[in-house]
């Protein structure tokens, strides 16, 4: 067994003396939103920001927008709203994070969320970490231990099961899983604290719906606009976040209004320099004949190689799909409604546009019961937000001790 | 006759291309509209990805489907009842494997076009044979594979086989000498895979000072574990000619998916197909015909295919085609490079393969 903990360099340490060191942070935990906590998080963004690598990914400037300490000061201030005087807000304790193994940023945003709430933290990275997240979990571990705040947030490597991190759970008062399914199976077989929280993030797919009548009404540079903000929805992740659209309903006739979309989409590929690896298209090629050959397709269209539209009269088939890098479905419905029948509970997002809050709001009402966690305009797919898959995980992350006079 | 004997009446590398273009487009296109008519999910591909069944212009403008299709879904265009054979790929642990589907009269011309590829650098008689690996590769059915199956396929073309590894895949020096000693003055045959070739036969048995000059050795599998050892195409020919005397050396390139189909090393190093057979390089990104000497990713075109929709597959490899009609009278037609796999997609999403994470 071997744990190795960025210190920030990597150190390794045999299993008494990680045991001693989790062990030690039982009864560490600190009142949420302490400033020490919004001070850390603001140098992460500080770091982020004078880093040139951070600069050239779009992911990593909006985890240091959403870090920079007056965006955080907002947020706290909206949460403390909520300290109504009835309880006294309380970290849960020890969390323990457990990120997908393509470790895009989510993580990190569960774990700054977990700061806030003055949790103290085990986030176990993947075993084969890619350039950049090296990168990245190297510079937040480092900007901890710059602040002196290093034992009380281990960013480390060890096995994903055994005997370590058995006894690690243990002592843990919370436990994010991130990874899917099999994933939230496979972790949850072992115990936490009796009195502990495991949170899991199961597989999720998402969808986007447009008004016809509205991006008709639309003109160019609103119409350019929407498909820059698709282009960041569909390609951050390469179509493979949980958040990431894979299906495009378009709400009344669409007609010329599609292609219209696509070809504008697709100068944003161009224009964004967003290349298509050839393996990636041949992948999708091989979808696109899958779900045509299946039946789930009724005609596809290749915009471009990055970009693939296949009609289809069968949307909840086609939301299950698995592929990813541009394969996107579209099929057409009378009403906004219509689309709450093929939400199911593995629907996680739905970006929209052209809807006015009467519709959206009736969508919602459709859905409840079904699945679906947010409706987002097109261009926030991918943007975390505090309460996520519907789990509010600053309230989750925290206790009230109640007090009654 | 119909086109397919009117190929295989004739040297089986030796029309020239823009005949064999003006030759088998009808044939194809006959095939397309066959397999349309028989074969549901591939009228849906064609009616919705192609603009529905027509007759191609030319050869590169067929519909061609994914090689790994056959991966995900059984595609036949005959009845179920038909099916005699059903093959399967190699492939590692864990991943899908090809499955095709042949009938009887697939089957038969399968068999027919390996012959006539082999006895084109073997001659007309069945030759002594010395399979390079092991019995027990189709002997212990723990072991059978298309590895295999690969071994069987081609010992049906040699007589006398002798074995130069042995279970544990070691050289078996003495079933070798033994094998030369009876037949290692005329001309014999020798089977292997290519890696199989040059990490059991070549790195074993170089200082062996065995004289295999009088054999024509087939090989094909290959070149990927080869290319971590940095040895190419000439490397390997050298290396055989200087340890072994061993001058007549035919790679080729075939895949399951087109059973049958060998595209031949001809002499100048280059892999022919066959007259029923043609290949195109496309360009990556346009996925438009690549000229000559441009490289992109290999689309193989067969006639053979009538069980199945086969007859025009995109592959997973990168290849290009480095001179048309110039391998001399025997080998006409585009002479194809492989260069190897086109790069794996990393598409890597919020779920986690619990599997592919090394603890």
């Amino acid at each position: 067994m071997t744990f190795t903990l960025w210190n920030p360099a990597p150190v390794v340490l045999d299993d008494t003396e990680v045991l001693r060191r989790v062990e030690a942070l039982t009864y560490a935990g600190r009142a949420p939103l302490a400033k020490s906590s919004l001070d850390l998080l603001g140098a992460i963004s500080k770091a982020l920001f004078s880093s040139p690598q951070a600069r050239v990914q779009p992911q990593y400037v909006a985890l240091a927008y959403w870090l920079r300490p007056a965006a955080l000061e907002r947020l706290a201030g909206e949460l403390r709203t909520r300290f109504d005087g009835s309880f006294v807000p309380a970290p849960r304790g020890l969390a323990l994070h457990l990120p997908p193994t393509n470790v895009d940023t989510i993580f990190v945003y569960s774990w700054a969320v977990s700061v806030l709430a003055g949790n103290c933290n085990i986030i176990r990275l993947p075993s084969q970490l890619d350039e950049g997240t090296a990168w990245l979990a190297g510079l937040i571990a480092t900007t901890i231990a710059e602040a002196g705040e290093g034992d009380r947030h281990l960013f480390c490597q060890m096995p994903q099961d055994g005997p370590l991190i058995e006894a690690i759970s243990r002592h843990c008062d919370l436990r994010m899983i991130w990874g899917g399914d099999a994933k939230v199976d496979s972790v949850s077989r072992t115990p936490i604290r009796p009195d502990g929280l495991s949170i899991g993030f199961p597989d999720r797919k998402s969808l986007a719906v447009i008004c016809a009548a509205s991006y008709r009404a639309a003109d160019e540079t609103e119409r350019d606009a929407l498909a820059a903000r698709f282009f960041n929805d569909i390609y951050w992740f390469n179509q493979m976040g949980c958040g990431s659209p894979r299906m495009l309903y378009w709400v009344g006739e669409s007609g010329d209004l599609a292609i219209d979309l696509y070809d504008r989409l697709d100068a944003q590929v161009t224009g964004k320099g967003h290349l298509t690896e050839t393996g990636v298209a041949i992948g999708k090629f091989a979808a696109v004949n899958d779900l045509l050959a299946e039946g789930i397709g009724a005609s596809a269209t290749r915009v471009s190689n990055a970009l693939h539209v296949l009609k289809s009269d069968r949307p909840a088939a086609m939301l299950s799909q698995t592929h990813g890098g541009g394969l996107l479905g579209q099929t057409v419905v009378g009403s906004i409604i219509d689309i709450a029948a093929d939400v199911g509970r593995k629907v996680q997002t739905i970006g929209h546009f052209g809807f006015d809050r009467g519709d959206l709001e009736a969508l919602g009402q459709a859905i409840a019961g079904r699945g679906g966690y947010r409706i987002v305009p097109i261009g926030q797919a991918l943007q975390f937000d505090i309460l996520w898959d519907g789990v509010d995980l600053f309230d989750q992350m925290t206790r009230r001790i109640a007090i009654r006079l | 006759m119909t086109i397919l004997e009117q190929c295989f009446a004739r040297p089986p590398y030796s029309i020239p291309a823009a005949e064999r273009e003006a030759l088998l487009l009808g044939a194809f296109n006959e095939l397309t509209a066959h397999h349309h008519a028989h074969c549901a999910p591939y009228a849906r591909i064609v009616d919705g990805y192609w603009g529905g069944l027509r007759a191609a212009d030319s050869l590169a403008d067929l519909p061609y489907l994914p090689v790994s299709l056959f991966k995900m879904r059984r595609m036949l265009s005959v009845s179920d009842d038909d099916i005699r054979v059903t093959l399967t790929s190699s492939g590692t642990t864990g991943q899908a494997v090809s499955q095709i589907l042949v009938d009887r009269e697939s089957s038969m011309l399968q068999q027919k076009a390996l012959a006539n590829s082999l006895m084109h650098v073997l001659g007309p008689k069945r030759l002594p044979m010395l399979v390079i690996d092991t019995d027990a590769v189709f002997k212990d059915p723990r072991m059978m594979s298309a590895r295999g199956a690969g071994v069987l396929g081609q010992m049906r073309f040699g007589r006398d086989h002798a074995f130069a590894l042995t279970p544990d895949l070691r050289p078996d020096i003495d079933a070798v000498r033994d094998f030369l000693a009876k037949h290692g003055d005329a001309p014999f045959f020798m089977f292997g895979f290519t890696f199989m070739v040059w990490a059991n036969l070549y790195e074993q048995f170089r200082d062996a000072g065995l004289d295999l000059s009088n054999g024509v050795l087939i090989h094909s599998g290959g070149w990927k574990k080869l290319v971590e050892k940095a040895v190419d195409n000439q490397v390997f020919r050298a290396a055989l000619k200087d340890s072994f005397g061993l001058i007549r050396v035919h790679n080729f390139y075939g895949m399951v998916e087109q059973i049958g189909s060998i595209f031949m090393e001809g002499p100048d190093g280059l892999l022919y197909p066959p007259n029923f057979s043609d290949v195109i390089i496309r360009n990556p990104v346009t996925w438009e015909l690549a000229p000559v000497g441009e490289p992109g990713v290999v689309q193989v075109l067969s006639l053979l295919p009538r069980s199945y929709p086969g007859h025009s597959l995109l592959t997973e490899d990168m290849g290009v085609i480095e001179a048309v009609d110039a391998g001399g009278d025997e080998w006409m037609g585009k002479g194809l490079r492989i260069l190897g796999r086109v790069a794996k997609a990393e598409l890597r999403g919020c779920s986690d393969v619990i599997a592919a994470e090394a603890a």
